[in-house]
């Protein structure tokens, strides 16, 4: 909303723990966790963008109607990935005719 | 009393208020369509990442972790510059603004020299597809892909920021010329949101092009 800006203390803040993520994500890539790697890089960068969009983008003090067209675009999203990742993960269990 | 006009209130609207809140909806709906855009794109990276497992980690274990890490870095800089310069313009300290997105586009133009030294060194190593590709890895074809994956993504995330350092460098000579004021800086705000957007997009690239295949 107009005149609801964060405080300088707070975007400081959000780059502090922005960086501090960023050197986390760094250290725990150099353990090897098999799949838990690309897990824990991707786990990590969600805190980041969630952190971006709360704090440098105000997400949260944003009208309803703002608050809605990002639901929809993370449930688009997860719609396209789940669907996706459902029809390849699944492959391979079973045979299937023509193959 | 506030001069109507210094609000820059357009007729089809009944208040600043709704007029500001139109413009951020509408930017807001044009980031629903980028994460389209870009949620296609890494949806394809994770089918073929699954399939091809062992030549995507060869391809990241190849990435210059250094560099990446600090363009990471350079870009968060950049979204608390550009975060800073409308809070500036907002408290009525227009100078302090001006100098915090010339400073955003500063850092934008550092990234986008950062990425492209690495993509020369990547054409130095003969790990250009479609150019030159050369890999005694056995899973060369894969890494192949890997690669061709990098440049598409990072190369639409590389002419987002372009379009970004633009509209920034638009908005400093703007901010300098006196058009925005605490009551009327709605375009600040709106390329502020393309600016923090395009940041989330890196932090996710970073994870998946230089994170992944570093224990390798």
């Amino acid at each position: 909303m107009a005149g609801q800006v964060l405080s300088t203390k707070s975007y400081l803040l959000t780059f502090a723990a922005l960086l501090a993520l960023t050197f986390t994500t760094v250290m725990v890539g150099y353990i090897d966790l098999g799949w838990g790697s690309m897990f824990m890089a991707v786990l990590i960068a969600t805190m980041k963008a969630i952190l971006i969009a709360s704090f440098f983008m105000h997400a949260l003090l944003e009208a309803k109607l703002v608050k809605l067209v990002i639901a929809g675009a993370l449930l688009w999203f997860l719609i396209m990935v789940t669907l996706t990742l459902g029809d390849y993960v699944t492959r391979a269990w079973m045979p299937y005719p023509g193959k | 009393m506030t001069d109507p006009s210094a609000l820059m209130l357009r007729e089809q609207f009944g208040t600043p208020e709704q007029q500001r809140e139109s413009a951020t909806f509408g930017m807001w709906i044009f980031l629903a369509t980028e994460v389209m855009l870009f949620g296609a794109l890494f949806t394809a990276f994770a089918v073929y990442r699954m399939k091809y497992p062992l030549g995507f980690d060869e391809g990241s274990a190849d990435m210059n972790i250094l560099l990446g890490s600090i363009n990471t870095a350079v870009l968060i800089a950049s979204s608390l510059t550009m975060a800073l310069s409308i809070h500036a313009v907002a408290i009525n300290k227009q100078v302090r603004g001006y100098l915090l997105l010339l400073a955003t586009a500063a850092l934008g133009l550092v990234f986008l020299t950062i990425k492209f030294v690495e993509y020369y060194q990547h054409y130095e190593q003969h790990k250009a597809p479609g150019i030159s590709f050369v890999s005694d890895k056995p899973q060369a074809a894969e890494m192949q892909m890997f690669y061709v994956f990098y440049f598409v993504m990072t190369g639409f995330h590389a002419i987002h920021m372009t379009i970004g350092v633009c509209l920034v460098l638009v908005l400093a000579l703007r901010t300098a010329a006196g058009s925005f004021r605490p009551a009327y800086h709605t375009p600040l705000e709106a390329v502020g949101l393309y600016w923090h957007f395009v940041d989330i997009v890196w932090v996710f690239l970073f994870a998946i092009f230089y994170i992944s295949g570093l224990h390798g």
